[in-house]
């Protein structure tokens, strides 16, 4: 076990590094330069280029950039624009993001469990097909689409939720991006209950359960749900990440200080602030990298045969 | 089971409860303002944009301030004497404080003025010859000893500033956050880079006090400054600022009351003015932004340097028509331009009138007239030979209006100018700004704020070594003009700079350097409750000193 979680860990340091690698390429080539500004002269831009390194081979700056990673700092630890250092800041966009991705979580999982179970127990009825129809909207309507509804009928027409974020008043501000976020979450984990479920309900054992007299929602909970869920625990991990790591959009219309809305801002302010992009790409990387090793490692402890499987590769 | 259940609501509730930060607001603001774009930045060296220059202005004051009217008035300092020779500003404080009550000293000016120009920013330049003139300012921007700047502080009231030559507008541009004061004892205890960056890592000594911020935030709370040497006349408690991006969504947020000052789009204007309840809140203000089309004229670029010809750059400018532009596409306020200055900006000293007063001065140059321009375009063909011109306009798309006003272009020019074909090319801003200071563009939809109330903020901007936006034009008649006007002869002599500056504005309009096209306009939804916002050409945009509350 010690050796597969050691390789495990392996991987995933390596796969970051390449990652990083290649976001570092893809940054510096992409269209957009970090110094057009208007009222610098040539002459004042090449020595704030060189001043930050800019000059010098990509290679070079890798290298150095990865040094300056591995003591702990993201490139200088600053904008580029502003001087605004990355770390706090980052953390407390992160903290924002975090908090309304459990949220959307939450939701996601009770509504979208609750319509899976009861569009499985409903199989062919028209309750089914409602669940369906809901799931596949949930899939189609992109979250900000839902998240304008909800905020022109919730906030501008029945004034209820206020309009923008407010940090003072966190809880009633965030159930609407919260629930707008936790769309996709909740048709994935309605489609996955429901086919999990029907498949374990025509299981032998449920059968069997059924024979002995079990029914209703004992039988769901005892037998069927407990059994469907650990498929569904494998699609809710990535989920999970992609919900903390923010949502540029809503971030944006709502005007919440997450880091979806930071990554925005990074890229399409005055220039494209490389020290920002960087980070946050590397933060998003390295979580999501950690959720899939975390899962990888819980495979192999739940079950064995993933560990033999990779011993014998 | 119960446990997990047990366990996931205490995590949850110690998320919520627990992070709380410093996103907790402050003050029992009733103002909410809308801010168009992001606070870039609360240093004053680092600030380059609107947003950030409003906040500080909210919290540091200047030297001097501006009035209603945008006159400057003396702020910090209680008044100033100038030398004779122009060269030399004496300011001599009043008693102020910082909030973490330190006095304002002289010693604070000296520190910002001399760490602005060490770290040599984009607004370092205001300190330099083509602006404010402080001796060896630009110097110390290439690297000298900052000790060396023009500035001193014989005592810790008395503020001298000496000049490289005498800027009849000296103290409008005390107004301007980059020459405001910062406290070095306290910016020297905090860690490195973190100053700005939240309510205890800034100091105001203005009319108003962060209560929340964090950088980039989308809302900001402001409370009022007690220890504000003029406290006794600012009114409201505090307000709060909240960044919207969508137009759509300010006037939604208008319509529903969580704003009371939104800035609103074209478009809206004429629906607002539909709505007979609505349009009683609609006012307009002179933004002072001079919109206008950059030709390139580097002959490497990639048609062959068709626009270093004259007489196509001259058959282009003649074939817009400006007024349908403002009346059919702007449609908030704006005023057609025929001046490389824009209208309602830089007022006379002596007579009070605007520099671009007289709009028909270039109009043998700049005008809409079809058959004129099609004279010039005739001239350019035979000149190059060419009978079609393919040109590539760009603009960044990231604000609603651009997209309008190109495809206004577009049509004109192509209807007007048989022959010229014209391609519109939408970018972010990031890559416009790219482009355009790489000379990467045939055509160029360009903004320029300016950044005080005198001519030249414009006019430097087409010297040999002016600002990054190259037409790839040399003049050396132009250059001379106005370094005789910043630095040199003409520079103490108010009257003959003046006109001199109309030899230069000139000279750019016969060569059809650029194509001036509207002065733009804010068209601004403020609540009737609300009084007081005092909005500026130049500078600070918006003033909310003098704010009420009914």
């Amino acid at each position: 076990m010690t050796k597969y979680v050691a390789k495990r860990i392996l991987m995933s340091v390596l796969t970051l590094f390449i990652i990083t690698f290649v976001l570092f390429v893809l940054i510096r080539i992409m269209p957009g330069d970090p110094f057009p500004v208007e009222r610098m002269s040539a002459e004042m831009i090449l020595q704030k280029r060189e001043e930050l390194g800019l000059n010098k081979p990509i290679l070079e700056q890798f290298v150095n950039y990865m040094s300056m990673l591995l003591s702990g700092s993201f490139g200088n630890g600053t904008s580029l624009y502003n001087g605004a250092p990355i770390k706090p800041i980052m953390t407390a966009c992160l903290i924002n993001s975090f908090k309304i991705g459990v949220l959307s979580i939450l939701f996601g999982t009770a509504v979208g469990l609750a319509i899976g179970i009861v569009a499985a127990i409903n199989r062919g009825k028209f309750l089914d097909g409602l669940c369906t129809i809901v799931s596949i909207l949930g899939v189609c309507i992109p979250s900000y689409v839902f998240m304008i509804f909800l905020q022109y009928f919730f906030s501008y027409k029945i004034p209820f939720f206020p309009y923008f974020f407010d940090p003072s008043n966190f809880l009633a501000s965030s159930i609407m991006p919260s629930l707008s976020l936790s769309l996709f979450a909740i048709s994935t984990i309605a489609r996955f209950t429901r086919n999990e479920m029907l498949e374990v309900m025509n299981s032998d054992y449920v059968k069997l359960a059924e024979a002995k007299g079990l029914y209703g929602f004992e039988l769901i909970r005892k037998h069927v749900l407990r059994n469907a869920l650990i498929p569904i625990v494998t699609v809710i991990a990535p989920l999970v990440v992609s919900l903390l790591t923010g949502a540029m959009v809503i971030e944006k219309i709502y005007g919440i200080n997450g880091v979806g809305k930071l990554m925005v801002d990074a890229i399409a302010g005055q220039g494209v602030d490389y020290n920002y992009v960087l980070a946050l790409s590397i933060v998003f990387s390295a979580l999501y990298i950690g959720a899939m090793l975390v899962l990888d490692i819980l495979y192999g402890i739940i079950d064995p045969r993933i560990r033999l499987a990779t011993k014998e590769g | 089971m119960r446990k997990i259940l047990m366990t996931v609501l205490l995590l949850v509730t110690m998320i919520f409860t627990g992070c709380g930060g410093s996103d907790s607001a402050g003050g029992n603001s009733k103002l909410s303002v809308m801010l168009g774009s992001n606070v870039v930045s609360l240093d004053s060296a680092n600030a380059t944009d609107i947003a950030s220059f409003e906040l500080i202005a909210d919290c540091i004051d200047g030297l001097m301030q501006l009035d209603s009217d945008g006159k400057a008035i003396p702020a910090l300092a209680e008044s100033f004497d100038v030398s004779e020779d122009g060269k030399t500003y004496t300011f001599h404080l009043r008693d102020a404080k910082w909030t973490n009550g330190d006095p304002v000293t002289a010693d604070d000016f000296v520190f910002a003025w001399r760490r602005h120009c060490q770290k040599a920013e984009e607004y370092s330049y205001v300190m330099g010859d083509t602006v404010a003139c402080v001796k060896n300012a630009d110097a110390v921007i290439k690297g000298a000893d900052p000790k060396t700047l023009g500035v001193s502080a014989p005592d810790p009231k008395t503020f001298v500033v000496e000049l490289d030559a005498p800027v009849p507008f000296f103290p409008s541009l005390m107004t301007f956050a980059t020459f405001y004061p910062i406290n070095e004892k306290f910016y020297n205890s905090i860690a490195e880079g973190s100053y700005g960056t939240s309510p205890e890592t800034f100091l105001s000594n203005g009319a108003f006090a962060l209560a929340s911020y964090v950088p980039g935030a989308a809302n900001i709370q402001l409370k009022k400054n007690d220890s504000y040497w003029n406290a006794a006349n600012i009114s409201v408690d505090g307000f709060q600022y909240q960044v919207v991006s969508s137009s759509d969504n300010a006037l939604t947020s208008f319509k529903n009351g969580t704003l009371n000052v939104v800035s609103i789009s074209g478009n809206q204007v004429e629906h607002v003015q539909q709505d007979a309840e609505l349009s009683k809140n609609l006012q307009t203000f002179p933004s002072g932004i001079l919109q206008y089309l950059s030709f390139n004229q580097d002959p490497k670029n990639h048609h062959a340097g068709a626009l270093s010809n004259v007489n196509l750059r001259l058959a282009i400018s003649n074939a817009i028509d400006r007024e349908s532009l403002v009346n059919n596409y702007v449609v908030n306020g704006a005023k057609a331009t025929y001046t490389a200055v824009p209208v309602n900006f830089a007022p006379n000293a002596k007579t009070g009138k605007f520099f671009a007063e007289d709009q028909k001065k270039f109009s043998n140059v700049v005008s809409f007239n079809v058959s004129k321009a099609q004279e010039f375009l005739a001239k350019a063909k035979a000149e190059l030979g060419k009978d079609d011109f393919d040109l590539q306009l760009i603009y960044s798309n990231d604000g609603g209006t651009s997209t309008k006003i190109v495809q206004a272009i577009k049509s004109q020019v192509e209807e007007n100018l048989p022959g010229v074909k014209i391609n519109l090319q939408p970018m972010p801003k990031a890559e416009y700004l790219s482009n355009v200071t790489s000379d990467n563009y045939d055509l160029a939809l360009v903004d320029w704020k300016p950044d005080y109330d005198d001519p030249m903020t414009f006019l430097t901007l087409w010297t040999t070594s002016g600002c990054d936006i190259a037409e790839h034009w040399s003049n050396a008649a132009y250059d001379k003009i106005i370094a005789d006007c910043t630095t040199g002869d003409l520079a103490d002599n108010y009257d003959a700079r003046w006109n001199a500056l109309y030899d230069a504005e000139k000279i750019l309009l016969d060569n059809a350097v650029i194509a001036p096209l509207y002065t733009g306009s804010n068209a601004v939804l403020i609540s009737p409750n609300v009084t007081g916002i005092e909005y500026h050409v130049a500078g600070v945009d918006r003033v909310f000193k003098n704010v009420k509350l009914k």
